[in-house]
């Protein structure tokens, strides 16, 4: 007769073990599904700026110049090498090498940094032309609205770079504040290709 | 005949002398990571909400009791009512209620400990009261008046402070429901039992998966759309003011995109309940499992195709036919379920529960509910109708006829395992009745009306329509005073009702294989399911029945 009593097969791992197995599997596919999600925020906002577009006749509207992509372009490059920063850093702590870590993560925190200070420049320096627009109001509101995931996520990286100076910081905490930086990344390259580059 | 081992693991008859404790009722009041606990949280607060809700409605079919303004100064003071009415039933009722099952069901469904996040689920139910507080309080500062759709101007423009309560408490809803979304994909998906593949998932858990896919990837898109509301509202931004170069229709779009999939974040957890409770009280198997579990990811996938049908006379003409082609492709998946669960029930020794009574309900009010949806999606139809009662009709009819029902369904179905007591079946019985034709006559009428042109959304009516609205406002006086025995039903069965013992519907599914409540860890050992979670009218079945009954006996034996 068929049957399904099939026992479980006793684990060779102790049960606490199996928890942690478990505990990391379940961080690890929560934190795709969150960034999954969370992308579509900024995918919400993108979709914004391409519809006020068909309120214009022309994009950027007539008499206003559009916006150099210099320094975004800049702040760009930064906000990439500082994420290769992440992810080499990420996997020298896991090689044992918590010294290259920690230099790596510095440079990455630094560039971050930069990349913060220059989003900020271009929000101040939008021109009145611009503002009088949705041109200008979009790109406030979209750089604006990644600068705030920016930043709370780089304060997260900097908390786990001084956690792990302590020998304190899990790892789960490092490869989650890693993954959330590639989050930033992507979705900033989203904005920058909307804002920048599609006319 | 030789015995049949019984998959229970290694937790038989260690149950015998364990008395059931139930959880204090403070442990409910303060902040708590258990999913059995949170889930009840979940429930109370969302019922309340359905209270506060239902009272609205009795008022605003009282205003509709004449044609002229007399419980509201005025049609302003109208616009809010049926505004908090259906903010409070989509964001305060339905949707948290839904997460209160799933709370409760799911990881023991699993046979799992908990939720993979247990404070991530506690933190997205506390972060619903404070929003609640938000949107209610803002009915009393000036209220948002713009429907529970917002759409601008009249939400811009027009609506008080309380509007932007609004957006602020939606804005919370809407990460709370996130994050316990995410939760319940990788509860789903990790926490399974090893035995367990997909496709011996109870169809819950398929539904419950579909659900949170809905939410993770639509409700960011409520964000999205809120924020700019509030800009629009507090920093003098035109996003949806064409004057300065905004568009009112960038808000329909993108709250649709939202809304349309929240519409079935409403419903199939409720098709997913009554996959279960047809079955398991029709004592049969679901018939075609895979395809309503794959139907329930076919209405999550093509959910996201169809929000301009919201849309149809605002739209640019060439974008319509597409959305009304895409709108009746979603019945085809809707069609698979209705045609399971007639499948699942016919030949089956039906037991006319509490339970099965609001699952059929379920079916026959949810397929006029999906029928008129099939003609709403018919554009020369829906420009008929409009903004009328016709539309007013068809969402009741899938939302209070679907998904409310379903809730009751459930109600019935899992209150056993919830508190340890049966619910009292004479009164859901009169229950049933009272709900099935209140609803029926409430919202029935409201498809005539509408066809002969009544709109929507108005206190003052062309006296020609009388006397139908009298006829439905009476109808909704009883659907109203029919919630009252409900809420006696809940209390005195909690305090008297009779012990219910482990698993009183002799069901398959795991949720059953553990003491009712069951203890904090759920089950004493990992439990092995049973090899089909429908798999009823087998020996195997009943040999496993027999031994959850023996494993689970109460001390003093009888149930």
């Amino acid at each position: 007769m068929t049957t399904s009593a099939i026992r479980r097969p006793d684990k060779a791992k102790p049960g606490d073990e199996r928890a942690a197995a478990l505990r990391l599997k379940n961080n690890r596919l929560g934190m795709t599904i969150f960034q999954i999600s969370w992308i579509m925020a900024f995918i919400a906002l993108a979709v914004v700026n391409w519809q006020l577009r068909f309120s214009y006749g022309q994009w950027p509207p007539l008499g206003v110049a559009p916006f150099d992509p210099l320094l975004p372009t800049v702040a760009t490059l930064a906000l990439l090498l500082s994420g290769a920063l992440v992810m080499r850093g990420w996997r020298a702590l896991r090689g044992g090498e918590p010294g290259r870590f920690r230099a790596r993560w510095r440079g990455a925190l630094g560039l971050g940094a930069l990349f913060l200070l220059l989003v900020v420049y271009e929000f101040f320096t939008v021109s009145e032309a611009a503002l009088a627009t949705q041109y200008g109001i979009t790109l406030r509101l979209m750089t604006s609205f990644h600068f705030v995931h920016a930043l709370a996520i780089s304060l997260l990286l900097l908390r786990v770079y001084r956690q792990a100076g302590r020998g304190k910081a899990g790892a789960w905490a490092v490869e989650g504040s890693a993954k959330l930086w590639y989050f930033v990344i992507i979705a900033w390259l989203l904005f920058y290709v909307v804002l920048y580059w599609i006319r | 005949m030789a015995t049949i081992a019984v998959p229970l693991g290694a937790q038989a008859e260690q149950h015998e002398a364990e008395a059931v404790q139930r959880p204090a009722l403070s442990e409910y009041l303060r902040w708590s990571v258990d999913h059995k606990i949170i889930g009840v949280q979940y429930g109370v607060a969302s019922f309340l909400f359905f209270l506060v809700g239902g009272a609205m409605a009795m008022l605003i079919r009282l205003e509709l009791w004449t044609p002229a303004l007399d419980v509201m100064v005025s049609g302003s003071a109208y616009n809010s009512l049926f505004t908090m009415h259906g903010t409070v039933m989509i964001f305060l009722f339905i949707i948290p209620m839904w997460a209160a099952f799933g709370n409760f069901v799911v990881p023991l469904q699993l046979g799992a400990k908990d939720m993979a996040f247990p404070w991530l689920n506690a933190f997205a139910f506390w972060l619903i009261p404070p929003a609640a507080i938000v949107v209610l309080l803002g009915y009393f500062v000036g209220p948002a008046e713009a429907g529970w759709t917002s759409y601008p101007p009249l939400s811009t423009l027009f609506s008080g402070d309380g509007q932007t309560m609004w957006a602020l408490g939606a804005h919370l809803l809407g990460i709370s429901s996130i994050m316990g979304s995410i939760n319940f994909i990788v509860t789903i998906l990790n926490m399974r039992p090893p035995q367990m593949t997909i496709w011996r998932m109870p169809l819950l858990c398929w539904a419950v998966l579909a659900t949170s896919i809905i939410a993770v990837m639509a409700t960011p898109f409520l964000a999205g759309a809120l924020t700019l509301l509030l800009l629009d509202r507090i920093a003098g931004t035109t996003f949806f003011d064409a004057a300065g170069g905004g568009d009112v229709l960038l808000w329909q779009n993108i709250f649709w995109f939202y809304s349309h999939p929240a519409v079935y974040i409403m419903v199939l957890p409720g098709m997913g309940v009554l996959s279960e409770v047809l079955s398991i009280h029709s004592r049969k198997p679901v018939f075609g499992y895979r395809m309503v579990g794959l139907s329930s990811m076919g209405i999550a996938f093509v959910g996201f195709t169809v929000w301009a049908h919201h849309m149809f006379t605002s739209l640019q003409p060439e974008l319509r036919i597409p959305f009304m082609i895409t709108t009746m492709i979603i019945a085809v998946p809707t069609g698979i379920k209705m045609f399971s669960w007639l499948g699942t029930i016919w030949g089956g020794k039906i037991r006319f529960t509490s339970a099965m009574l609001f699952g059929l309900g379920f079916m026959s009010m949810f397929v006029i509910g999906g029928i008129t949806g099939v003609m709403l999606a018919a554009l020369p139809f829906d420009i008929h109708v409009h903004d009328t009662y016709f539309v007013v009709s068809h969402f009741h009819f899938v939302l209070f006829g679907g998904s409310v029902f379903a809730i009751y369904a459930a109600l019935y179905h899992w209150f056993p395992k919830v508190t340890g007591r049966m619910m009292n079946e004479r009164l859901g019985q009169i229950h049933f009745a009272l709900t099935y034709f209140g609803f029926l006559f409430t919202f029935f009428p409201m498809h005539i009306v509408g066809m002969l042109g009544m709109p929507r959304r108005v206190a003052v009516y062309d006296p020609a329509f009388t006397g139908w609205n009298q006829f439905i406002s009476f109808a909704a006086f009883v659907l109203g005073i029919s919630t009252f025995i409900v809420v006696y039903n809940i209390v005195r069965s909690y305090t008297h009702g009779p012990v219910a013992g482990a698993n009183p519907w002799r069901a398959l599914t795991l949720e059953w294989a553990t003491t009712s409540p069951p203890p904090a860890t759920n089950f004493i050992d990992d439990p092995i399911p049973f090899e089909d979670p429908y798999g009823y009218g087998t020996e195997a079945a009943t040999a496993y029945l027999d031994a959850v009954d023996a494993a689970y006996r109460e001390p003093g034996g009888s149930r």
